[in-house]
């Protein structure tokens, strides 16, 4: 395992990535990641909040497609997140890492879930139930944490 | 001129609190980039919708998010201020600083423009309805600005120098 990462590190892209002046290596990558954090979160939160009960004049079928756009997100996160993970994998195997990477992996469950209950019996419920309020809360929660131990990461040594 | 700015902030008790607590920085920067997801999400919709995209809710539906994005946009403030009175010196020579808050002022400038000369002809937009080219502009003005102050903030440490 250490071996796999040490030749990770040493590898062209990962140098490249870590060590280039240009402004399209690391702080391009860095962008993107910022980017994808507030389509994904932003708009999946936009959902929760409605589902909660805000802004009720929207109707809750509309915000279906909201989805696609909180994959654009997730995505956009998922592939510049292997390539900081490439440029630095000391600093990726880390706890504070696999925390993060377990919290993302709840949110993106719960973002599944969520719309499957939602969206998926055909008819659009425009008061969601005790149960959907609930994930919607913890879905609310949990990318805040996402985001904390993201932030995090920055600050761990 | 600058200088003396720098030297009286960091004069200040905010400051100190800011560059020697170890979690302050840290926790403002979450808060910060939890402020950036409300901000982009609420502005973001609604700015689809001014744009004509997602037409089956209502401007004035839409428009109920705004308190939302006015709440990312609060925290982020109040969090960006902190970090420019803990360490002025980072930001005050920082190119990528004044780009960021220059756009901050054009998104300003834009939902200003839009509030006071088309607030009142939302009113009359129903759900299905198409929205006029003025909507439309403010719409993509706003959109592209937050992106760009985004972008400007990310470039903070590697533009300028900052952390």
């Amino acid at each position: 395992m250490t071996d796999l990462l040490a030749s990770l590190e040493t590898s062209a892209l990962s140098t490249w990535l870590r060590e280039s002046p240009s402004i399209w290596a690391y702080p391009a990558i860095l962008t993107l990641h910022t980017l994808g954090l507030g389509v994904l979160v932003g708009a999946n939160w936009m959902v929760d909040l409605r589902v909660l009960g805000v802004a009720p004049a929207i109707p809750l079928g509309v915000l279906s497609r909201a989805f696609p756009i909180m994959w654009t997100g997730f995505w956009l996160n998922a592939i510049s997140g292997v390539l900081l993970f490439v440029s630095d994998p000391t600093k990726g195997m880390t706890t504070l890492f696999m925390w993060k990477l377990g919290i993302i992996a709840i949110g993106v469950a719960l973002v599944l879930v969520l719309k499957r209950k939602v969206y998926g019996r055909g008819v659009e419920m425009d008061r969601a139930s005790f149960v959907v309020k609930t994930m919607a809360a913890l879905s609310l929660v949990i990318w805040i944490a996402a985001i904390a131990t993201g932030r995090w990461m920055a600050y761990a040594v | 001129m600058s200088d003396a700015i720098v030297i009286w902030l960091k004069s200040t008790a905010v400051s100190h609190a800011m560059s020697s607590s170890p979690v302050l920085w840290p926790i403002c920067e979450m808060l910060h980039f939890v402020g950036l997801a409300l901000l982009i999400g609420a502005a973001g919709l609604i700015d689809l919708r001014l744009m004509g995209f997602l037409k089956s809710v209502p401007v004035t539906a839409m428009m109920q998010l705004r308190k939302w994005a006015a709440l990312g946009l609060l925290i982020n403030v109040v969090t960006g201020t902190l970090f420019f009175v803990g360490a002025p010196g980072q930001y005050i020579n920082n190119p990528a600083w004044y780009a960021k808050l220059s756009f901050l002022l054009v998104a300003m400038i834009n939902v200003a423009v839009f509030e006071t000369r088309q607030g009142r002809r939302m009113l009359t937009l129903a759900s299905g309805v198409n929205t006029p080219v003025s909507f439309k502009i403010a719409g993509a003005v706003s959109i592209g600005s937050w992106f760009l102050v985004l972008y400007f903030g990310r470039m903070l440490p590697f533009i300028g120098n900052a952390f």
